[in-house]
């Protein structure tokens, strides 16, 4: 009797349970079978009035329903919420080409960004990052980097005189006798800083700039050394295989001296406008330090030797980013700045 | 300077490369090619010669020699062997005296008889004019000529007019006058070297010729000069009458005193055989202190360490021998090297090592990487505050820009600086320049106002030097919101500091001293001086409406500006969470009615001090001022948020605290909690 119960009992739940729509009902159904007063719950609280073979018999095959029936709920379950589910993602629709509304953030200036890069570049490679006064001495500026007064080759850096009987110094390269005076070799340094030069502004001059200077000095430093060192900054800083080349210059402060050239940037070295069709851009000057730089910075010039260079922030910031007019940087131009 | 490609050629048997293939290997090799530009049958070739190689290569001569040790050729020196003639002496003609030897180290003169003066034949007219000279008269071409293939400048005077016969080289007496040959008039002074007959001056002395003894047409001896004077005397004197001519240019970079010999000879050489001048015995030559050549000994292992890379002795060898350097003696692994005096640039083993190293091509050195001994960078704080600052910032919604640091007289004045405090420069490039900036916000503001046609609303900074007298110098840090208000700026400098790691900041209401009130930047009534403990780091608010009416800004801007050296020294990296409390916390809200003028941080002091430790957060949520509100009142409105470390606290010990609050709030007669 109770056997045949049990199965009438699962044809009529499967029955239900295919009937239903929404979890809620799914549930109800639950509660009238599997619940706490459902009809196979109650038939398992009744079995312990049975004898005990009679009770072992449908005591298993009544445990084994409630198995089969709980799985059976869980499988509708699943499926009434997947339904659920998809008809929500069909209802719901977004339209993703709309445009984006984006946190207000500032824009760092380019030559902060650049000057960052340069920074981050000589670090990794051991250089610390120094600096010095923007209005210096004549004697820094000029005669401790052999730049002797009436010689025609000061006129190469135009100056501007304060009245307060300093200069603004015309290059970086003044702290590099500063830094030596104080500190030992071996010694690697970059000395970024504003620098300024009494000339007429024009699209690719300007009177107050940036330049970054390099120095390494030890033992045994070498040209060999310094194109080593100059590729490698060429390549990270423009993160690409730049080439580069080494023409002989002067600077008074330098023995050997030389200007360093990259392949054009615009045409990749096959001539345009923009080197003049020399396939060659000039960006900066160099040299083997001169032993009366040593002397003036009290160091035993045969002691030591090292190398100098001297960038234009503006100049390799121009190049980085194809800004064609260099008084864009200080035009304070929101419209310029915001693409940063 | 430019030089004709033909003319360089006259000097080599063989062919040169063409005009671009020279202009590379001479750029390559000795110093940049500007441009090639092609003049009738000729090429121009403008070489940028630097200002150490004048000596030597601001002359054809002088090139042609640094052509042949680059392409390892043999240079013909061109003719300058004299034939005289023994009737004449060249003392009969002209004597020589020199006042001053240090500003005259030699001074060499030849007598040209029986010259016939008229114009130069073409090939030398050409030559000229391919240089940018212009022919004028046989003589004259050819002392031309010869500065241009030699580098010394010469010059011609017509014999009979000097007076006495005579050339004095000395220094100008005050108030005498010279008329140089273009007829410009001249007042010279005790500092002007000059070459005078036995009665004026008839040269400014390396500069310029004098009309008195020009070269004419029925001229018929010529005095011939080849001088060497001191570079910064003649530099001094171009100067001081502002005059640049072809030769004070080369004096003015230095001569070889040996170089005036050559030249005259080859001038006197030129004229014999182009004007058909009888070249008179003798050359007058007051030369007390011989020049003699250097000589430098040459570390071979030092060429090789300070290049990077072993160049064959036989090359190195090679170079000196085509740029006229003499082997005097070779140790085991040293050199001895003669160096012409011509080479004023070269004293040192380093400048014989640029020889070798250019010569040689740089493109031929490898590029190794220094072998050296680790040393950590030094990490530089001072650049490490400046960028955490700047990117702070920069989230915050403000877009940095670099202005000059200059500012002119207009806004010396607008924003109330004495002459005394400012560093001026002594040779402005404009009057807007006049002046260091002895702040960030003057050109701020200009910014501000450009800005303004594009933008109603935006946020700008600044970091950057300023200066005053006599010799400060230092970082400060500016930045100004347009529209936007007060608060939000000074939200902004909480949320710098906090990152910053320091604490303790508040914001104190200025109080103007007499001195300062004149031209003072800030709105007296909207203006807070930012204090971190008792030291005063800058400003923050609006700019007084005075100032602001100078400008073309209609809409309020708002200011700060801190002293970014003090805001460095305070900050910190250091940090330390503070654990989260197990217990919940309880939000109670608060509104009270007050006087308009009384501040909110005496409302929130007396919050704090009658809640004590539970009161963990106090936050202002809104201020309402609206007229509705009975007489000029504002009502405050706070959460409080109540919170223990070491328990849950009851509603009863809640509401206990807060009564205590309303309590202690409203022992002020004029505040009133307003009961929700």
């Amino acid at each position: 009797m109770a056997e045949i119960n049990l199965k009438t009992l699962k044809i009529r739940v499967e029955k239900e349970i295919e009937k239903v729509k929404s979890l809620e009902e799914l549930n109800e159904i639950f509660n009238k079978y599997l619940g706490k007063k459902g009809e196979l719950t109650l038939v398992l609280h009744s079995l312990e009035k049975l004898p005990k073979a009679k009770r072992i018999q449908i005591g298993r095959s009544a445990n084994e329903l409630k198995i089969f029936l709980r799985a059976e709920f869980e499988k509708k379950s699943k499926e009434i919420k997947e339904e659920i589910h998809k008809a929500l993602e069909e209802k719901e629709w977004l339209d993703i080409t709309a445009p984006g509304k984006r946190p207000s953030v500032g824009h760092l200036h380019p030559l902060t960004l650049a000057k960052r890069k340069i920074e981050e570049i000589f670090q990794s490679m051991g250089f610390s990052v120094v600096e010095g006064p923007s209005m210096e001495k004549e004697w820094y500026n000029f005669d401790a980097l052999n730049i002797p007064k009436d010689h025609p080759a000061r006129d190469a850096w135009d100056t501007f005189y304060l009245k307060n009987g300093l200069i603004l110094r015309t290059h970086t390269t003044p702290v590099d006798v500063r830094y030596m005076e104080k500190n030992n070799p071996p010694l690697r340094i970059i000395i970024p800083g504003a620098c300024f030069r009494h000339e007429a502004t024009d699209a690719s001059h300007e009177s107050d700039f940036y330049q970054v200077d390099g120095l390494m000095v030890d033992k045994k430093i070498s040209v060999a050394n310094f194109k080593a060192i100059v590729g490698e900054f060429f390549k990270r800083f423009f993160e690409k295989d730049v080439k580069f080349r080494l023409k002989p210059d002067f600077f008074p402060f330098t023995e050997p001296s030389f200007d360093i050239g990259i392949s054009c940037l615009v045409c990749g070295g096959k001539g345009c406008s923009a080197c003049k069709n020399s396939g060659w851009m000039e960006v900066a000057g160099a040299g083997m330090v001169h032993p009366n730089v040593f002397k003036n910075s009290k160091l035993i010039p045969r002691d030591w030797q090292g190398w100098a260079f001297g960038f234009g922030l503006e100049r390799l910031t121009m190049l980085k980013y194809k800004i064609n007019d260099i008084r864009l940087l200080r035009s304070g131009d929101l419209r310029f700045l915001n693409q940063f | 300077m430019v030089f004709s490609y033909n003319w360089l050629q006259s000097f080599f048997i063989k062919k040169l490369p063409g005009p671009d293939k020279l202009a590379e290997i001479l750029t390559m090799n000795l110093a940049e090619v500007e441009e090639v530009k092609k003049e009738g049958q000729d090429f121009i070739l403008d070489i940028d010669v630097r200002p150490n190689r004048a000596g030597d290569c601001f002359s054809h001569l002088g090139i042609a020699r640094e052509i042949a040790a680059i392409t390892d050729s043999k240079l013909k020196i061109p003719d300058s062997k004299v034939i005289e003639d023994r009737k004449l002496k060249a003392k009969d003609f002209v004597s020589v005296e020199i006042k001053d030897k240090a500003a005259c180290p030699r001074y060499t003169a030849r007598a040209i008889a029986d010259v016939k003066v008229g114009p130069s034949p073409k090939w030398l007219k050409d030559r000229l004019a391919t240089c940018g000279l212009r022919p004028i008269n046989s003589i004259v071409d050819i002392a031309n000529y010869v500065m241009l293939e030699t580098g010394q400048p010469l010059h011609a005077f017509d014999a009979e007019k000097l007076a006495g016969k005579k050339i004095i080289v000395r220094y100008a007496k005050n108030k005498e006058k010279i008329v140089t040959l273009d007829e410009q008039k001249f007042d010279l002074n005790a500092d002007i070297l000059v070459i005078a007959d036995g009665k004026s001056p008839v040269a400014i002395a390396g500069i310029k010729g004098g009309k008195l003894p020009e070269i004419e047409k029925k001229t018929k001896n010529v005095i011939l000069e080849s001088a060497n004077f001191d570079h910064k005397i003649i530099r001094k004197g171009s100067r001081s009458i502002n005059l640049k001519t072809d030769a004070s240019l080369r004096f003015e970079h230095g001569l070889d005193p040996n170089l005036t010999e050559f030249a005259i000879n080859r001038a006197a050489f030129l004229m014999q055989k182009i004007a058909r001048g009888k070249i008179a015995q003798g050359l007058v030559d007051v030369y007390p202190k011989k020049v003699f050549p250097k000589r430098i000994k040459l570390d071979l292992d030092y060429v090789d360490s300070l290049l990077g890379t072993e160049v064959p002795l036989v090359k190195i060898k090679n170079i000196y021998r085509n740029l006229n350097f003499r082997i005097i003696s070779s140790g085991s692994r040293s050199i001895m090297v003669e160096v012409p005096t011509i080479r004023l640039d070269v004293s040192l083993p380093e400048d014989l090592i640029e020889e070798i190293g250019r010569i040689y091509g740089y493109d031929k050195i490898p590029s190794d990487f220094p072998i050296s001994s680790l040393i950590l960078p030094k990490r530089n704080l001072n650049i490490f505050w400046e960028e955490f600052t700047k990117n702070v910032l920069k989230e915050a919604g403000f877009s940095e820009v670099y202005n000059y640091s200059f500012f002119g007289e207009k806004e010396a004045k607008i924003f109330g600086y004495k002459e005394k405090e400012l560093i001026e420069v002594g040779n402005p490039l404009s009057q807007e320049q006049k002046y260091l900036r002895a702040s960030l916000i003057p050109n701020l503001v200009k910014d501000a106002e450009k800005n303004f046609k594009h933008f109603n609303k935006f946020r700008i900074f600044e970091l950057g030097k300023i200066f005053k007298a006599p010799f400060l110098e230092k970082r400060q840090l500016a930045g100004l919101i347009i529209g936007e208000d007060f608060y939000q700026l000074k939200g902004t400098i909480d949320l710098l500091l906090q990152k910053m790691g320091i604490s303790d900041i508040w914001y104190d209401e200025h109080q103007a001293t007499p001195e300062d009130s004149k031209g003072f930047v800030w709105h007296p009534k909207k203006c807070a001086e930012i204090k971190i403990d008792n030291q005063e780091i800058g400003f923050l608010g609006e700019i007084s409406p005075k100032i602001l009416s100078s400008f073309n800004l209609k809409e309020k801007a708002v200011l700060f500006d801190v002293d970014f050296e003090k805001l460095s020294q305070l900050a910190s990296e250091e940090h330390e969470y503070r654990p989260l409390s197990r217990y919940p916390a309880a939000v109670r809200d608060i509104s009270i009615l007050v006087p308009g003028k009384v501040k909110v941080v005496d409302v929130l002091n007396e919050i704090n001090t009658a809640g004590g430790k539970t009161v963990r957060d106090v936050d202002l949520f809104d201020v309402y001022e609206g007229e509705e509100l009975p007489g000029n009142k504002k009502n405050l409105a706070f959460h409080i948020i109540f919170q223990a470390e070491d328990r849950t606290l009851s509603p009863g010990e809640i509401d206990e605290m807060q009564n205590k609050i309303i309590k202690a709030l409203e022992s002020n007669p004029e505040w009133q909690v307003r009961k929700q």
